[in-house]
């Protein structure tokens, strides 16, 4: 036990060391500060920074709506003096080619042609009135956008923003010319349509009102992605160190000291401390930009304790795996090729995230959490968004999951101890299994 | 005397071959034994079974009184063949890792450390990383990381191969040392001349089998007695036809004869001094190289001839 220790503590602590590893403590937390907080500021760069004014082409066919629209643009353009708009009135004679080629010469940005029947939306089938008020999506079958009746906007580029803005734009001056004639006042069809509150409010914390949604989506998804991150650096680490001490031959020096077994046992342990501080560091710049948000109520202890039990099982898991793989290996890029399911299958939960959060309990969920290798992954996920996940649960898939990794560590050590001795080709995955059978 | 090493009929098999094949020996305590043998012979599969790093599939071992090299970690040094050094690390580090791993710790170790470094005199080199050492200074490294926790049996497998005549000297030297120590050395290679020098016993495998066991002496004892060289004036060809004489090759002033089992030397001395002017009688004493050859050479053909009526019958 005692020369484990030695060796984890020499794993660790000469990782530790290491630039590469004080590039991936800080990085990667560097990142994710700079996805959080950078970019808003760059979205402030972005629009301070003015644009020329960009001249619209107006055919208005019923002549209802170019004063209505006139209105809407100067009003956007006293909201974003950075992005503004003039509209220039054509006759509803001028002709599609002429009007066409003066956009693509960039004489003007864009064309608006809003045909009259847009002011005159088909009614529907009077068999079918319930159908309109129960929501717009039955309208919708008959104005779209493909119909000769709808509006046609032309432009050379296909940026998104002012194709909203405009639409944004053209939708309310021809909604307000539409109450006007059907003698409604816009300003209490306004008020009529105005959305109606609702207050998400979390009984477990008492907290309500604020707009979380999304960060709660996201939470599960950084805990799983701490958990990807970490097991990416406890492969990589492990591998190295393996096929350096393989190909330097300093294993069998090693192995008159301590068996295979305590070796890599050792070398294990060590590579889940290095990723367990890496976490610790990792979560602790996440737990500080959750403060900053005002988001921390979201993690309970609990919460965290039941992270950690996951987490040190999957790494163990996953780095038993990957301890046979590289002994039987000779180079990184050799092993990194074997290795390569073990990366496919950390991927799957990582695409699976949003399913599986926004559906814990879900049959499919709970049984993938039932396959080892997923078994961290997926439950860090529905725990993040079920707390109430069943106790039967969180115990069977404990222990399967430490089954999996005591059988990982029996047959890594096995091929291990034959591994570590073999130099030249790579054994093939049969070979693999047979040296499972040796003494 | 108890023996530090035994071996019984242990068998080590990779698929239907044999690597090795019933071996037994042993190693007196405070002796050296010189494990020779041809390249492929199941040198360094003996030794790993040895060090327990695999494990002989029948037969039994006893390393310093117990059943495996385990129990007895701490009290065995081990140089592998197959054997390097973490480049990164200094040279104080590197030993005190592999010092710490074989149970040594504090001032002790530190102790150890520098003594060792300067017997070798690779103390200034104490803070250089392995990698910025010649090839002789880290094979140097690897001889003290074998010694530094002072075992009482010592395993070196190969451990003058690759080394300039300079330090095959120092580590003659140091293997000498060892032996006047009082430690049990075994150490393989496939130089004769070392195991001369070296050893006090040598055991010769081919394919896995025991060729050779014994004293340098008795090894000696059985094989150089055979022949006899002779130079003079005179004529030697009547000594070819003399009773106790198997074979003769007989030239102008020289013979060379192969003696008949219980052939009487002294007799033959005599016979000789009566029929020519003698100038040199010599019992030929075949060098351990010749023996070697002459053993190896000999089973291969017997495997070679086995293996071809086998292919016949077939």
């Amino acid at each position: 036990m005692h020369k484990i220790a030695i060796v984890a503590w020499h794993e660790f602590f000469e990782t530790v060391r290491t630039r590469m590893f004080f590039i991936s403590l800080f990085l990667v937390p560097g990142l994710i500060l700079a996805l959080v907080f950078g970019a808003d500021w760059i979205a402030q760069l972005t629009e301070r920074e003015a644009m020329p004014q960009r001249r619209i082409a107006l055919v208005d066919y019923s002549g209802r709506v170019t004063e209505e629209l006139h209105r809407q643009v100067e009003a956007h353009n006293q909201a974003n003096p950075n992005r503004p708009f003039v509209l220039e009135v054509r006759p509803p004679t001028v002709d599609d080619a002429t009007i066409a080629d003066e956009v693509r010469s960039g004489r003007i940005y864009a064309y608006l042609k809003i045909p009259a029947a847009a002011l005159d939306p088909p009614a529907p089938a009077s068999s079918e009135p319930a159908d309109v008020l129960a929501g717009p999506a039955a309208l919708e079958r008959l104005l779209s956008p493909d119909s000769p009746d709808a509006c046609e906007l032309g432009r050379k580029d296909q940026q998104l923003q002012a194709l909203r803005e405009l639409h944004q734009m053209v939708n309310a001056a021809v909604r307000n010319v539409r109450f006007a004639q059907a003698g409604l006042d816009p300003t209490t069809v306004a008020r009529l349509q105005a959305e109606v509150p609702l207050r998400s409010v979390d009984v477990r914390t008492g907290e309500g009102g604020k707009d979380d949604v999304v960060v709660r989506m996201l939470m599960p998804f950084a805990f799983m992605f701490l958990l990807f991150m970490g097991t990416m650096q406890i492969s990589y680490g492990l591998l190295t160190s393996l096929l350096e001490e393989k190909s330097s031959r300093v294993i069998e020096v090693l192995l008159s000291a301590l068996s295979p077994l305590q070796l890599m046992a050792g070398k294990i342990l060590g590579v889940v401390l290095v990723g367990l501080l890496l976490i610790l560091v990792w979560g602790g710049v996440g737990y500080y930009t959750a403060q900053a948000r005002g988001f921390d109520y979201l993690l309970s202890g609990r919460l965290l304790v039941y992270v950690g039990l996951y987490f040190i099982p999957g790494f163990l898991l996953i780095s038993a795996f990957l301890g046979a793989i590289g002994s039987a290996c000779n180079t990184l890029k050799e092993a990194q090729s074997m290795a390569s399911p073990i990366t496919l299958i950390n991927i799957v939960p990582l695409m699976l995230w949003l399913p599986i959060s926004q559906n814990p309990s879900a049959a499919w969920s709970v049984a993938l959490s039932f396959f080892p290798p997923f078994t961290p992954f997926v439950m860090v996920l529905r725990i993040c968004a079920d707390p109430d996940t069943p106790l039967w649960q969180l115990l069977a898939t404990q222990l399967v999951l430490w089954l999996a990794v005591a059988g990982t560590i029996w047959a890594a050590a096995k091929i291990f101890r034959v591994g570590i001795l073999m130099y030249g080709k790579p054994p093939s995955p049969r070979e693999l299994l047979r040296w499972l059978r040796y003494a | 005397m108890t023996d530090a090493l035994v071996l019984t009929e242990v068998t080590k098999r990779y698929g239907a071959l044999a690597a090795v094949d019933a071996l037994s020996l042993r190693v007196p305590a405070g002796q050296v034994l010189g494990f020779l043998g041809p390249n492929g012979a199941g040198k360094t599969t003996t030794l790993r079974m040895v060090m327990g790093i695999t494990y002989p599939d029948s037969g039994s071992l006893e390393i310093l009184g117990q059943r495996s090299a385990r129990k007895v970690a701490d009290r065995v040094g081990y140089l592998p063949e197959e054997r390097g050094l973490y480049r990164k690390l200094t040279v104080e580090a590197t030993l005190r890792y592999l010092g710490h791993l074989k149970g040594l710790r504090g001032p002790e170790l530190t102790r150890r450390i520098d003594e060792s470094l300067e017997r070798v005199g690779l103390a200034d080199r104490k803070k250089s990383r392995v990698e910025t050492l010649s090839k002789g200074m880290q094979q140097k490294l690897q001889f003290i990381c074998t010694l530094l926790h002072q075992p009482e049996l010592v395993i070196l497998d190969e451990p003058f191969a690759g080394l300039d005549p300079l330090n095959v000297d120092l580590l003659e030297r140091l293997v000498a040392e060892l032996r006047r120590a009082g430690l049990s050395v075994v150490f393989s290679t496939h130089q004769m001349e070392q195991a001369e020098r070296l050893c006090d016993r040598i055991v010769l495998i081919n394919r896995g089998r025991k060729l050779l066991d014994g004293t340098l002496a008795e090894v000696r004892a059985r094989f150089h007695t055979r022949i006899v060289l002779l130079e003079g004036e005179g004529d030697f060809s009547h000594l070819a036809d003399w009773t106790g004489v198997a074979r003769a090759q007989v030239t102008a002033g020289q013979a060379r004869l192969e003696l008949a089992d219980g052939t009487d030397i002294d007799a033959l001395l005599h016979q000789a001094v009566r029929s020519v002017r003698l100038r040199r009688f010599e019992l030929a004493r075949p060098s351990l190289q010749e023996i070697f050859v002459k053993l190896v050479a000999a089973d291969t053909d017997a495997a070679a001839a086995t293996a071809g009526r086998e292919r016949t019958n077939a």
